[in-house]
């Protein structure tokens, strides 16, 4: 094949996508490494790479500790409370007590954040979230990042990290090819952060037509953090934690600013307020939990899902009164364009004025991310200062994986870190990488040639195999011996559907549904050494489709090791259709052998950070009882 | 089709292709004007709509659950700092917005962290970030710490 | 005078008289017309344009007078057919307008001398245009082909892959350049042979340039200007083809949604972003 190898060598931070977080890196690593060689290999084109790629109407996470609004802990207190007590609180309060100064920072480079008119402040759409006219977020956060690092690859879809041979488990760079041209480039670098964005497209989605590309999170989406991390061999977390979101039916428009800005609320098909049908039920699976306020988002989704099923449907999202004033329906109207067009595009085109009627809402097919209502990802070190033993090994959102970074969707345990937070994350990591570098840990890397070259030949085989095989048949996309993507990624989508609580089981699985799965998808990435490109495009393709499968395999193996039910509304074990605090209060953390491709599974300790909030709570509680 | 070019406005200048994050704006072999190669794999985020100097491109909603005869329209300028949109319905009513998408000369309140003065040793030593403590709270203050705040980190369940 | 010497003068030693010139001049023009007419009548490309504008019409928010009418017609004559003006990257305007005046100069001369200088040696200013039309030509053909060519500079496309699309500028690039190889040959080298090669396959190039624009995007040069003169309608009768007014900020600046901007001067511009660049990240 004619492609040419273009190395790119002496790479001290090389960061790996630059969405939210990969920007965040490459523009805090200068500050860190004034003299380091920084360089981004991005998938797309910067410009609009990511899930933040339409733009923003909101920045979800901000405290306001400048404006005496909230304090970093009351944010951990409510993802903890979120995600039924499952995160890191270490990383979280971490996040939260820089996630400010990001936020301004950004004001100052000229993204405009809306100002409450009375008082000054950043004019608030709930407690956590502030409003932007966020069109142009990521070109402005784009721009930094070209500010700082020595060059962007754009089009460079990263296949595989580069493990250094001298040192087991430290890694050593990555590899991959270019979109357009189709060269193989060669990243070799001391440190690489890995922020190549959460998973869309796991699971089967309800529109299976040209609506399958309507996804809630964006279709490029490729699960590659999770992908590129778990090939390394680095821990993960938390995996079975995929989520479900309640949106408009269809156009999955956001409903952030109409529950908490726009007030507008929900009731089902006769009328009703149906969320206190299912008090007793919840109560009964979860305990105390359904008492938390705000009622964590997972169970508010199962009194959708139940109220549906028991015929009460739909679920309407009441706008008919908020929208009669004129200022909260154009806030309304912004906010999709501002963030998903094709809500708008959908209610155009069905005639729907939300002062007149009001839209329905539905449950979506399941997401595996790290940064939204849910904390996959890997499972990395904290903060020295704030992380205990089990959590902390050297440097802040460092892998397990020596040199190897994680931040926004591709590090675990840190839901509610949204698109600021995800940026926060990147800067400290970045932070993080320059000390490793600094602290001569990245010292003797050895890569072989011979590593490099069965990189090559592998990237490239899906092209080969259409060379060869596609002769075996007159024409079209039947082929007995070898697979195109797209009929790779259906199916995936069923098995993840079926044996793993997609949508067209009602969320349900069990142990043995998930045995089932897993073999289906190991028979998969068998036939996967078959999959065949006709070009560049399906390549890119073929790369992402194993990232997703290696995904899939993850929360497959996390939540059959999880044998409680965690988070009703976002999946269903049902041979444990209870949350039990007392075996599975834990993270859980898996492994995959990258030798032997074998998975292990381990329990690891949750510790909560404790103030005079939770000891007066557990007063109560002892009083009570 | 989510995306689709129309035949007579595009001139084939290549910023859909070079902007859409699902590299499926491509170009047709038979009359070098771009198409969507992949309307499955479309978000409708529209980057390409914006990008395109001719308004070449629109949007005809996906086919499983959008009728026809409605349009979403949309004017980026840069130069301007301003986004205009407009909303036709299948009843042909019409709705215009209009918002910003920039305060300031795009990148040029960037600071260029390599001119900046170097970090300290103790800097480095902290847990502080470029420009912090101060645009933490934009006072002096200093940054949250578990101490500072009478915070344990402990096993256990809580709540 | 080399540069004015008339190529299809020496087309006499390889027994092509002037009359079979003629009617290969007359056959081109008629092969033109014809893979036109078959377009549109097979594509019903104008059947469209017609339903289309009537479709628009219906959503005009004001009558349009004859005289306006008239005077975009003007417009588009001297911006979008002239000085082609809607192209947004200056290059291609420029290899564009290269080609488009190379195009006519060279076909108009090559009229000329095949019908009113057939057997003279030297032709004088037509000669010369001649030379001057092919050379503007090959210049922004070339460029165009081997650097602008949105495949080439967006898809990262090598120069040398062909498609369908470009058949037509191919053609070109093959009558400019092997028209002026076959002069060149003819007329300073004094090769008969390398004459005789590069005149057939300047031959062959003419005879795909006219015989394939059926196949080939030589009609776009007729349906642009109504194309352009269709938008410059829509735009100004108020339908707009559904887009929204470009507005400049100061006209909005009463809307709520433009607090953050209001004190900005209004003549401030924000300089470009993402169109600031060419379009080829990768
Ligand atoms: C519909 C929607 C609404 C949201 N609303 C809000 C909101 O209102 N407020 C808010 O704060 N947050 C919001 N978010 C969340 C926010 O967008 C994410 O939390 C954030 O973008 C995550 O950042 P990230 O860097 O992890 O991933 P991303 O921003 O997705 O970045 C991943 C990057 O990696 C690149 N990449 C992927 N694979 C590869 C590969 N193999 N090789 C090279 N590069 C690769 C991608 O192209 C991309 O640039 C929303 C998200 C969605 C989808
Ligand atoms: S950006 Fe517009 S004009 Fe340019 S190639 Fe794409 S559709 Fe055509
Ligand atoms: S709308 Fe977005 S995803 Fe669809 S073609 Fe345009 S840039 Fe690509």
């Amino acid at each position: 094949m004619a492609y040419k190898t273009i190395v790119v060598d002496d790479i001290d931070i090389l960061v790996v996508g630059a969405g939210l977080s990969g920007t965040g890196a490459a523009w805090e690593a200068r500050y860190w490494g004034q003299d380091k060689k920084i360089v981004i290999a991005e998938k797309a084109n910067i410009y609009r790479s990511g899930a933040v790629a339409m733009g923003l109407y909101a920045i979800n996470c901000y405290m306001g500790t400048r404006f005496g609004e909230n304090n970093p802990e009351d944010h951990v207190r409510y993802a903890r409370n979120d995600l039924m007590g499952m995160v890191r609180e270490d990383l979280l309060f971490d996040m939260a007590r820089h996630v400010d100064s990001t936020v301004h920072q950004f004001e100052e480079w000229g993204l405009p954040i809306m100002r409450d008119p009375e008082t000054g402040t950043y004019q608030r759409e709930g407690k956590w979230q502030i409003m932007i006219h966020g069109e142009s977020y990521k070109p402005i956060v784009a721009m930094a990042a070209m500010k700082s690092a020595d060059k962007v690859y754009n089009r460079i879809c990263v296949t595989h990290l580069l493990m250094d041979e001298a040192k087991e488990n430290r890694v050593a760079g990555a590899v991959g090819f270019n979109v357009r041209t189709g060269d193989f480039y060669v990243f070799r670098s001391k440190t690489v952060i890995v922020t190549a964005g959460g998973a869309s497209m796991i699971y089967k989605p309800r529109s299976t037509g040209e609506g399958a590309g309507r996804v809630w999170y964006a279709p490029w989406s490729s699960g590659s953090a999770y992908g590129l991390l778990i090939q390394a061999g680095a821990k993960m977390t938390q995996m079975e934690n995929r989520i479900v979101l309640a949106r408009f039916k269809d156009g999955y428009g956001p409903v952030g600013a109409y529950f908490l800005h726009l007030k507008t609320y929900t009731q089902n098909g006769l009328g009703e307020e149906y969320e206190s049908h299912w008090y007793d039920e919840l109560k009964k699976m979860v305990g105390e939990y359904i008492d938390h306020h705000p009622v964590p988002t997972c169970l508010r989704n199962h009194a959708l899902i139940r109220e549906v099923l028991a015929g009460r449907g739909p679920i309407h999202m009441v706008t008919m009164h908020s929208f009669q004033d004129p200022h909260l329906e154009e806030v309304g109207w912004h906010n999709f364009l501002g963030m998903t067009v094709g809500q708008a595009v959908l209610w155009a085109s069905t005639d729907l004025d939300p002062k007149c009627e009001n839209p329905e809402l539905t449950t979506s097919e399941p997401y595996v991310m790290g940064s939204h209502a849910t904390a996959c990802g890997a499972w990395c070190s904290g903060p020295e200062d704030v992380s205990p033993p089990e959590y902390f090994w050297g440097y802040n959102r460092m892998t397990t994986v020596h040199g190897l970074f994680g931040a926004g969707d591709a590090c675990g345990g840190t839901p509610h870190a949204f698109s600021s937070g995800s940026f926060t994350e990147g800067r400290l990591a970045a932070k993080a990488a320059c000390q490793y570098i600094d602290d001569g840990k990245a010292e003797g890397i050895v890569v072989s040639d011979r590593q490099i070259e069965e990189l090559r030949e592998k990237i490239y085989k899906p092209l080969e195999n259409y060379k060869i095989w596609n002769n075996e048949v007159v024409a079209g996309d039947v082929n007995p011996t070898i697979l195109y993507p797209k009929q790779g990624l259906i199916r995936m989508q069923k098995i993840m559907d079926e044996y793993c609580g997609g949508v067209s089981m009602q969320y349900m699985t069990n142990e043995k549904l998930l045995n089932i799965g897993l073999k289906k998808l190991a028979i998969l990435r068998e036939d996967m050494e078959m999959l065949a490109a006709r070009d560049l495009h399906e390549l890119l393709r073929c790369w992402e489709l194993h990232h997703r499968v290696l995904t899939s395999e993850a929360v497959m193996h996390h939540t059959l090791f999880r044998k409680e039910t965690r988070w009703p509304g976002y999946y269903y074990r049902g041979d444990h259709l209870y949350l039990d605090d007392e075996n599975w209060h834990v993270l859980t953390v898996s492994r995959r052998d990258p030798k032997t491709g074998e998975w292990t599974m381990e329990k690891a300790p949750l510790y909560h950070i404790v103030g005079d909030v939770e000891e007066e709570y557990q007063k109560k509680k002892a009083a009570k009882s | 089709m989510p995306t689709f070019v129309y035949m007579t406005r595009c001139d084939g200048c290549g910023y859909c292709v070079d902007i859409c994050p699902s590299d499926i704006m491509h170009i047709d072999t038979t009359w070098r004007r771009a198409y969507n190669i992949e309307p499955d794999m479309c978000w409708e985020c529209y980057s390409c709509v914006k990008a395109c100097p001719m308004h070449a491109i629109d949007v005809r909603g996906y086919a499983d659950f959008c009728p026809l005869g409605h349009a979403v329209r949309v004017h980026r300028d840069e130069e301007e700092g301003i986004i205009a949109w407009r909303i036709k319905f299948r009843s042909g009513r019409i709705k215009d917005l209009v918002a910003p998408i920039t305060t300031k000369p795009w990148g040029k309140y960037i600071p260029d962290l390599k001119q900046v003065p170097a970090p300290t040793k103790e800097q480095r030593e902290s847990q502080l970030l470029f420009n912090e403590p101060k645009y933490i709270r934009l006072d002096d203050g200093d940054l949250y710490t578990l101490e500072s705040q009478g915070l344990k980190m402990r096993q256990g369940v809580y709540y | 005078m080399f540069i004015t010497s008339n190529p299809f003068a020496g087309l006499a030693q390889f027994g092509i008289t002037p009359g079979m010139m003629q009617i290969f001049v007359i056959l081109a023009i008629i092969a033109v017309v014809a893979g036109i007419l078959l377009d549109v009548a097979h594509k019903k490309s104008a059947k469209y344009f017609f339903e289309h504008t009537e479709r628009m019409k219906k959503l005009a928010t004001r009558q349009l007078s004859s005289s306006e009418k008239t005077s975009m017609l003007v417009q588009v004559i001297l911006n979008e057919v002239l000085t082609s003006s809607e192209f947004h990257n200056p290059k291609r305007r420029i290899a564009h307008l290269l080609k488009m005046y190379g195009f006519i100069i060279f076909v108009v001369s090559s009229a000329v001398l095949i019908f009113f200088y057939p057997t003279e040696q030297y032709a004088g200013f037509w000669g010369l245009m001649w030379r001057v039309g092919a050379i503007m030509l090959a210049v922004g053909g070339w460029w165009f082909f081997t650097k602008l060519r949105v495949d080439v500079l967006s898809e990262g496309k090598k120069w040398y892959k062909l498609a369908r699309a470009d058949m037509f500028i191919v053609s070109l690039l093959g009558v400019s350049t092997f028209g002026l190889l076959w002069c060149f040959f003819q007329g300073v080298v004094g090769s008969t042979a390398l004459a005789l090669l590069f005149f057939a396959l300047f031959l062959i190039s003419a005879v795909v340039l006219f015989g394939g624009v059926y196949w080939s995007k030589f009609g776009h040069m007729f349906f642009k200007p109504a194309a352009a003169y269709q938008k410059r309608i829509l735009m100004a009768d108020g339908s707009r083809e559904n887009l929204p007014p470009f507005y400049k900020r100061a006209e909005v600046l009463d809307q709520s949604t433009m607090d953050l901007v209001r004190d900005i001067p209004a003549d401030q511009k924000f300089g470009l972003c993402i169109m600031k660049d060419e379009p080829n990240h990768y």
